[in-house]
């Protein structure tokens, strides 16, 4: 970002009424999921899930979806929780909240599209914390999650120049950030650390956003930064990108944020990452069903 | 080697069971010994492949089938017949979109810019174990139209081999029935067949940059002749290999290409544990290994 440029971008986000709100199931939601899995309390969740009734009734018509076969048809909120799965609940409670962020007639980029790579890219990032051992793997996927917000600060803080700038992205083929970076002269990494930084959320998911396309030195934003940077690579190349093609060639060995890790995580240097792609194959049909549930409402 | 064919009327039936955990370790099997991968979301497929092969050997459940795939002596020939099942239908023209996409909009602008700083103007293909030749024709076609844009003024040939003498012909006739063409886009269809019969025949323009040679990937002494290709391209051969021959064919493609070249395999083919001299790149959809400048320095390799 230009010198001076994030003062002026902070004046400019927060000096005005479109500044996107943080969803109110979101801080109740994150205090919830804050422990070990064996700890969460699932008659909070089924509290929280209950609050909103769009989310309740997706809830249980996901449940009685076709990738879940049951036999018996559900028909109450706990059951569909405990047959979803904690996390998979959790994967629709944070898509729905955070897809009201900014009303519906206000994205620029199609919503479809920026959840399914928004919670694709959380799914690789909790994976690939699996894999190499990184302790919080919660955390990788919430970054992962909220990595681009600075999309919906741009759809709503500079909409007509953020269409212009997302309709050059496509029409070139470029990265997002760059066009953003030629036309705005700041990019959603930017923006998403000032609504990050005013939502409070905690400081290494603030890092993760705005490090992600540019991580510069890979020790400054730590194990988190890369993970979500090589994840986002990942997903922009496996069909869970921003629904243009953008081509490039990517020697995952090589990049920064990889050469990183395996200094932190030797064990990253013996994945099969031929296998880990085409697994992700995967995630793009788990993701595609779950989006489509939450906008199908 | 697998060959054109109809689509299994399996293929499109619901298959139950998936969620068998035998699946899993029949599909990681697959993979350990082939180097194909079946993501999940292509259980059907793998599920409705073995239920054809569990039928012909007398499995009646999938532990049955994943019993006889080990047991010696028949584990062998039980895994070449799977994997045939699999790859069935595999050959076709225009197969995989994502690499073709790769090739012209990544691959192709790449070899041009560094060849061009040498002053070459060629570029030259090999489409190891091309079976009845819908790959090397693919390749042709895709080259012939970036002679348009990228490659104004260049030349290319795409060498094909294979081990079948019949395949061989049958590709030097290069008349593909509808199913073989299913997904070529409509404009190359215009610009690069005519129809003959019932089938469709591969324009006298795309023809001179084929040629067909018979080749064994394991004879040594040939390969040893297979030298200066900018990409290589062997989708579903190496998976009938053993691990060594893999290697040492792997190693043959590995000195055969000049560097910055590319090795493409099959869509989910991987060349885990069989080389570490190649760097796995990947594109939007699509992965290649690659033989960077660096590590040829490194090793000494031509």
């Amino acid at each position: 970002m230009k010198t001076g440029s994030l003062d002026r971008l902070r004046s400019r986000i927060t000096s005005i009424d479109a500044m996107p709100t943080i969803p109110v199931i979101l801080r109740p939601l994150l205090r919830c999921l804050d422990q070990p899995a064996e700890q969460i309390d699932v008659g909070r969740i089924v509290e929280l899930v209950s609050y909103d009734k769009s989310i309740a009734a997706q809830c249980v018509r996901m449940a009685n979806s076709a990738l879940f076969g049951r036999a018996q048809p559900v028909e109450s909120v706990r059951t569909a929780v405990m047959n979803l799965g904690i996390w998979r609940v959790r994967d629709l409670l944070f898509s729905n909240s955070l897809s009201q962020v900014i009303p519906a007639n206000r994205w620029i980029v199609d919503p479809v599209v920026f959840w399914r790579h928004s919670l694709g890219c959380a799914l690789v990032c909790r994976k690939f914390a699996e894999i190499i051992g990184y302790a919080d793997t919660e955390k990788a996927y919430l970054a992962g999650l909220l990595h681009d917000i600075g999309i919906l600060v741009n759809s709503m803080v500079v909409p007509v120049e953020f269409r212009a700038t997302v309709e050059k992205a496509s029409r070139e083929q470029i990265p997002l950030d760059e066009a953003e970076f030629a036309t705005l002269g700041f990019t959603h990494s930017d923006s998403g650390r000032v609504l990050g930084e005013a939502w409070k959320i905690p400081h290494d998911l603030v890092q993760a956003i705005e490090l992600h396309h540019d991580i510069g030195d890979p020790g400054r934003g730590g194990p988190l930064v890369a993970l979500v940077h090589l994840s986002d690579l990942l997903c922009r190349l496996r069909n869970l990108g921003y629904g243009y093609y953008e081509p490039r060639q990517v020697d995952f060995a090589n990049e920064p944020g990889w050469l990183y890790l395996v200094m932190q995580f030797p064990n990253l240097a013996d994945l099969d990452l031929a296998r880990f792609t085409f697994t992700l194959d995967e995630y793009a049909k788990e993701v595609g069903e779950l989006v489509a549930t939450v906008f199908a409402s | 080697m697998p060959n054109n064919s109809t689509v299994m009327a399996s293929e499109q039936l619901p298959v139950e069971g998936l969620t068998d955990p035998v699946w899993v370790r029949i599909r990681d099997l697959i993979y350990q010994v082939s180097g194909i991968y079946q993501a999940e979301n292509k259980f059907y497929l793998l599920v409705s492949r073995c239920h054809v092969r569990m039928k012909a050997v007398g499995a009646r459940t999938p532990r049955e089938y994943l019993d006889f795939l080990m047991a010696r002596p028949n584990r062998d020939a039980e895994m070449r017949n799977l994997l045939n099942e699999i790859t069935i239908g595999e050959t076709c023209l225009f197969r995989s979109m994502p690499q073709i996409e790769a090739l012209r909009k990544v691959v192709i602008p790449s070899l041009a810019e560094a060849k061009k700083k040498l002053s070459f103007t060629k570029l030259r293909f090999w489409s190891a174990g091309c079976s009845t030749g819908e790959e090397p024709y693919t390749l042709a076609m895709i080259l012939l139209e970036e002679t348009q844009t990228t490659l104004k003024g260049w030349t290319f040939e795409v060498i094909a081999t294979d081990l079948n003498d019949r395949s061989i012909a049958k590709a030097q006739e290069g008349i593909y029935n509808d199913y073989a063409v299913r997904y070529v886009p409509p404009d190359f269809m215009r610009k690069y067949f005519t129809q003959s019969g019932s089938g469709f025949r591969v324009s006298d323009t795309v023809r001179p940059y084929v040629t067909f040679t018979r080749l064994n990937m394991l004879d040594d002494s040939k390969m040893l002749f297979m030298r200066g290709i900018d990409a290589i391209f062997c989708c579903n051969v190496l998976i009938y290999f053993d691990g060594k021959s893999k290697t040492r064919t792997v190693q043959h493609f590995y000195n055969a290409l000049l560097s910055n070249g590319y090795f493409f395999l099959g869509q989910s083919e991987s060349l885990y544990g069989i080389s570490e001299k190649f760097r796995l790149v990947h594109f939007p959809g699509a992965t290649a290994y690659w033989k960077a400048a660096e590590s040829i320095q490194k090793t000494g390799a031509a």
